[in-house]
């Protein structure tokens, strides 16, 4: 089946299975890599993007779900000026270990900052509940996204 | 293995009134899980998630219908619901996570059944019906009435719900609870969910709805326990009669997520809160 959407802001069509996952779509058919598989339930976040500017979890979502819809990666939200300032807030504060669940928290991040952006330490919790950590803990991942919220005020 | 998109609601019904064994696709969350893990096998596959007929919300008259496809993220965000149906609109802030909230749908998460389904025991003490449509019938079940057994209901084949219809007056002079207990906030799958509204005019319980998950083949109504406290006071209330009523009326079963005595005090405790509110 013929699937068109846009992707990281280019127009792209694919012929392929309807009930792919679209985790698998994006890794295989576009070779954009930086969403992973962590569960594949849709609990852990790792595989977050943003469809229609909602962050979701693309391990539970088919390629059908993409049809006429926008579809944001953290490729192509990091080549953002906001994207590259969450970057480097989680640099400053060494959120990141072992880098694993990092596109998800990115994309999480970044779809609060750009819709909310508040220095709210509750609201940044409630907002990333979504992703799991398994190596630092979450209190750097919190502390950056707080950093970059200060740093656009 | 088949899949179709229907291109309206029309082809939606002759679709299924054509089909032996299909599964509708919405948000997608339960059922990708469940090809993932193998509950469910070559599947055919209706999409629905296009059809606009069958997602938003709105007001009719006295009700406030809500699409079946409607996302959790879009009832949360509605002023509708949080105008005339504030429990839906708190109880649901915890649900899945962010990122679920935004996929998974009010229909879905009531056609799956899962006995733990957050958004079961809100809508039974809101006394919300399910409009159910086939291709030559149309009908209304109180969704009370509609589980029958685990993930069984009373939907035939050819039959799917449309809209969940509540009265835009349900919460009017009546306090709300709703509880989830679960091992973290996000993301958990609830060991015990208690909903409850009631009605107190001078001390006395006027009228009251109860309703419970993960705690039976459903979630379900504790109608027992309810006939017994109306017309009470708190201090008229046996609680040792209500426990009794209780173990009548639910079945907890101990399972990897919590073990059934736990299930069963908690259960009672939350009760008791809602009823000394």
């Amino acid at each position: 089946m013929k699937i068109s959407f846009i992707l990281n802001k280019e127009n792209v069509t694919i012929d392929t299975d309807p009930m792919k996952r679209l985790l698998d779509v994006l890794r295989e058919d576009f070779n954009l890599l930086g969403t992973k598989e962590g569960c594949g339930e849709g609990e852990c976040g790792a595989c977050t993007i943003l469809l229609d500017g909602k962050p979701v979890t693309s391990c539970i979502l088919n390629a059908i779900h993409a049809e006429g819809k926008e579809i944001e990666t953290v490729e192509g939200l990091s080549q953002t000026k906001l994207g590259k300032l969450i970057i480097d807030c989680f640099d400053e504060t060494n959120a990141v270990q072992c880098g694993f669940c990092f596109p998800g928290f990115f994309v999480s991040s970044y779809h609060y900052i750009k819709t909310d952006g508040e220095k709210d330490l509750n609201k940044i919790k409630k907002a990333l509940s979504g992703n799991i950590c398994r190596c630092t803990g979450y209190k750097k991942i919190f502390e950056s996204v707080m950093l970059a919220c200060e740093k656009l005020n | 293995m088949k899949f179709i998109k229907p291109k309206d609601i029309n082809n939606l019904y002759e679709t299924i009134d054509n089909m032996d064994q299909q599964y509708l696709l919405a948000g997608g969350t339960d059922i990708n899980v469940q090809i993932k893990n193998g509950t469910i096998r070559d599947p055919n596959i209706i999409y629905i998630s296009h059809l606009k007929e069958l997602s938003g919300i709105e007001e009719e008259n006295n009700s406030i219908l809500i699409g079946a496809t409607t996302s959790f993220k879009d009832i949360i965000e509605s002023r509708i619901i949080k105008k005339y149906i504030p429990l839906i609109h708190n109880s649901l802030q915890n649900f899945a996570s962010p990122l679920i909230q935004t996929s998974a749908t009010i229909g879905g998460n009531i056609a799956n059944g899962s006995p733990t389904a957050d958004v079961i025991p809100i809508l039974l003490v809101l006394d919300a019906k399910l409009k159910i449509c086939s291709k030559a019938t149309n009908r209304e079940v109180f969704l009370k009435d509609f589980f029958t057994g685990y993930k069984k209901n009373v939907m035939k084949n050819n039959e799917l719900i449309i809209k969940i219809i509540i009265s835009k007056n349900v919460e009017h002079k009546y306090q709300a609870f709703y509880q989830k207990v679960g091992s973290r906030n996000s993301l958990a799958i609830a060991k015990v969910a208690v909903a409850g509204i009631k009605k107190v005019v001078k001390e006395k319980i006027m009228d009251i709805k109860l309703a419970v998950g993960s705690l039976n083949e459903y979630p379900r109504r504790l109608f027992k326990v309810e006939k017994y406290v109306t017309g009470k006071t708190l201090t008229e209330i046996d609680f040792n009669k209500v426990d009794e009523f209780l173990q009548q009326e639910i079945t907890p079963i101990s399972d990897l997520r919590s073990d059934k005595e736990y299930r069963y005090h908690v259960c009672v405790n939350l009760i008791r809160t809602f009823l000394n509110e």
